[in-house]
């Protein structure tokens, strides 16, 4: 009796543990990122609100001192029915109103729409492209302690959405190759793992400290699995010691993984484990410990994916913005490459009720994508180092300088 | 991205030529030379030389490519003016000429269309110049600058069907060759910067000799380099950048420290360019244009050598807290459970009390 209270113990001890960590890596930082946005969105929405304010009223000021001057100069000093002179007069007076508007409207004024310009949506949207150093550029700080706060908040900013991304490309890239794997190779969801690792401790007899979960159902054999893909039973569970979790980079294969043994037949999961002896060694072992993290994903798929998610926005924003396919693909392209121009922004262009959504939209858009770009960076990037080694290797042996042999 | 330097070493394949017989073959001293010219262009300089020359090659492109294009957002607000003239005089004509406040509050309606029409031009990139005066090369050296260091400044936007393709396709490749520059100068400056913090803290402490059996042996101690000194390092060269565009451009210092840190940070909002006014003529700010660039490009390279000095120290520490936050989280959950335990153990008592 108190074997299986201390047995549940630890396991409640493991699973908060494992929980937290969870919480504090991925999910955490995810949260950090937004509340660290809706807080940069408050401040500048309260610091950049007030001068908005004054510029709306400012080119007021404009038009009335240009209807004026229409009246003083024009209309009362010339003759009336001198119509081409007048009408020059006119022109001359409407090209510099005209010069002052383009020089308000590029130094932040916004046209007189109703909206506010530094709501809170759209400085959302202004503090996100600050931290992913995008920087539309379509809104920016106009006074002085706007300036100030734009860089200290960048100065903080930049290596928590850093984290934010490393992290999340991390978790993305393992969850996608568990994915590809199941697809492309019909094997290496690590659910059936930890059955085959179930029977596997049982032959074994690891004790408590060793295991994560030990269900109550244990000896049949079967349990229900979630997919954790971190968990990974070593071929000698005495010798090594326990993968620690999460905090692992998933693209570089542990020491321990076998990967020459794995096997090239085909066989089914559906093998039971209890039908093979112990004398059968280390390459059972490794087939039953087969990790999805070992594969790499080829090129062509990652990019794929983003060429794909770069058509759903352009096809999204299109519709919202009217804009056409070839703007909505640049402008998505643009936003991820973190170039950002500015030119096209959602809620720019096309003043509907709706600019507020499609702020927070974009805003979403742009944290998702940015992730899926660290994605596949992460996806690529052992493939990436391997090919241009082996290109650098080739070109020094056709040139004929002396190679490093690695 | 930490991959191991890809140094061709020519020395190495000067020594391994010695043997060879160079009396005879001009052919030879001239594939020996082709050979070293490609060692030079794998190492770091060679790299710098490729970025400027993509730029150069980007520039030359987007002028070809947008300068001859006939904007018709010119003809469009040419039109919006004489529109609106066409009705101030209409207005004017209709109107009694004595009565002022109606006239002025037609003519305040009118204007508001107008005003409303350019600012949605603005919207769409119109700034009042022709793609003649915006895409001289300096400033299509800029674009192209922007955009292979993804900064985006926004201030000169391509407007045509095939700009845009061609933007696409040029970020495509040339944001790795960046990152290649990145990296490589990274790794050039740093070690220069090691070398440089080494030597001028060996020659401070040159006095500190330990004597080990008889011979005075220097203390060989591993030196890192603090990350402060790194920082120290950036906010000097943002000073320079403040003085420098605070000089040329008439800005204020803040504004100039903000377009530093802004540029840096590759964030560009393009609100502050130096040299890309509107107001500015095409004259002088040509050699505004070409030191801003050589100026973001070294900076570019000054933050890479940042990094890469400072990787291992946030590294090292990062993990240290994450150790700390595990034991910590350990901690928590032990007193959890110990604290169960003891309520437990406390009720136990009680009802056996009880009984």
């Amino acid at each position: 009796m108190p074997r299986r209270k201390r047995r549940l113990a630890s396991r409640i001890r493991a699973y908060i543990r494992g929980l937290l960590s969870f919480l504090f890596s991925n999910v955490g930082v995810i949260v950090l990122v937004v509340a660290y946005t809706i807080a940069g969105a408050f401040m500048f929405q309260a610091i950049e609100g007030e001068s908005e304010m004054e510029r709306m009223t400012h080119m007021a000021l404009e038009r009335n001192n240009t209807a004026e001057n229409l009246w003083q100069n024009v209309t009362l000093a010339l003759n009336l029915f001198n119509e081409t002179a007048m009408k020059e007069r006119i022109t001359i007076e409407l090209i510099h109103y005209q010069k002052k508007i383009v020089f308000a409207v590029r130094h932040g004024w916004d046209g007189g729409r109703s909206s506010r310009q530094w709501s809170f949506s759209s400085a959302f949207l202004y503090s996100l492209t600050v931290i992913t150093t995008i920087g539309y550029g379509h809104l920016s700080p106009r006074t002085n302690w706007g300036k100030v706060v734009t860089i200290l908040y960048t100065l903080l900013g930049m290596p928590l959405f850093l984290l934010y991304l490393t992290n999340l490309g991390e978790l993305l890239a393992r969850w996608f190759k568990c994915i590809y794997a199941l697809v492309c190779h019909c094997r290496g969801c690590p659910g059936f793992t930890k059955r085959r690792a179930a029977r596997f401790r049982q032959q074994l007899d690891i004790s408590d400290a060793e295991s994560i979960e030990r269900p109550p159902h244990w000896k049949s054999g079967y349990l229900d699995s979630d997919c954790t893909p971190e968990y990974r039973i070593p071929p000698n569970a005495r010798d090594f010691q326990r993968r620690p979790d999460y905090f692992r980079s998933a693209s570089m294969p542990q020491p321990w993984e076998r990967r020459e043994a794995l096997p090239a037949q085909p066989r089914g999961w559906s093998e039971p484990l209890a039908f093979r002896t112990d004398s059968e060694g280390t390459s059972e072992f490794s087939y039953v410990t087969f990790d999805a993290q070992t594969i790499t994903v080829p090129i062509s798929v990652c990019v794929c994916i983003m060429v794909g998610y770069i058509i759903f926005g352009s096809m999204l924003f299109g519709m919202w913005e009217n804009w056409d396919q070839l703007d909505g693909a640049y402008f998505c392209f643009i936003s991820l490459s973190s170039i950002g121009f500015g030119d096209f922004v959602p809620g720019e262009r096309v003043y509907t009720p709706r600019i507020e959504t499609s702020f927070i939209a974009c805003s979403m858009y742009l944290m998702l994508g940015m992730a899926l770009v660290a994605m596949c960076f992460n996806l690529m990037q052992v493939r990436l180092y391997k090919i241009l080694k082996i290109f650098v290797f080739e070109v020094k042996l056709l040139m004929r300088l002396p190679t490093r042999l690695r | 991205m930490d991959r191991q330097p890809v140094n061709a070493s020519y020395h190495g394949s000067m020594r391994s030529r010695d043997s060879s017989s160079t009396g005879s073959d001009a052919r030879e001293k001239i594939k020996d030379c082709f050979r070293k010219f490609v060692a030079f262009m794998f190492t770091q300089v060679g790299v710098g030389a490729l970025v400027v020359c993509y730029a150069i090659l980007g520039a030359a492109s987007f002028m070809h490519i947008e300068k001859d294009n006939p904007d018709e957002q010119l003809q469009h607000v040419r039109k919006w003016r004489q529109s609106c003239a066409e009705e101030l005089w209409n207005i004017t004509v209709a109107n009694n000429i004595f009565n002022e406040t109606s006239w002025v509050l037609k003519v305040d309606k009118v204007l508001k269309v107008f005003q409303n029409n350019i600012t949605a031009a603005v919207h769409t990139g119109y700034n009042g110049r022709s793609p003649e005066d915006i895409w001289s090369f300096p400033a299509a050296l800029m674009y192209s600058l922007s955009v292979f260091t993804m900064i985006g400044y926004g201030n000169i936007i391509p407007k045509t069907i095939w700009g845009k393709i061609v933007t696409i396709a040029y970020a495509c490749f040339g944001i790795p060759i960046y990152i290649l520059y990145f990296c490589n100068m990274g790794k050039v400056l740093a070690q220069t910067f090691k070398w440089l913090y080494i030597t001028a803290h060996e020659c401070s402490r040159r006095d500190d000799a330990v004597f080990e059996e008889g011979e005075i042996i220097p203390v060989k101690r591993k030196i890192t380099v603090p990350s402060t000194a790194c920082l120290w390092v950036i906010s000097f060269y943002i000073l320079t950048g403040t003085i420098m565009f605070g000089a040329w451009e008439k800005w204020n210092y803040l504004d100039s420290t903000y377009f530093c840190v802004i540029s840096l940070c590759k964030i560009g909002f393009g609100d502050f360019v130096p040299g890309a006014n509107i107001s500015d003529s095409a004259g002088g700010s040509h050699l505004k244009l070409v030191i801003n660039f050589i100026y973001v490009l070294l900076g570019m390279g000054l933050v890479a050598m940042c990094y890469n000095l400072m990787c291992e120290d946030v590294r090292v520490k990062v993990r240290e807290l994450k150790e700390d936050l595990k034991n910590c989280l350990d901690d928590i959950t032990l007193k959890i459970t110990v604290c169960m335990n003891d309520t437990k153990h406390f009720h136990q008592k009680q009802s056996r009390h009880v009984k």
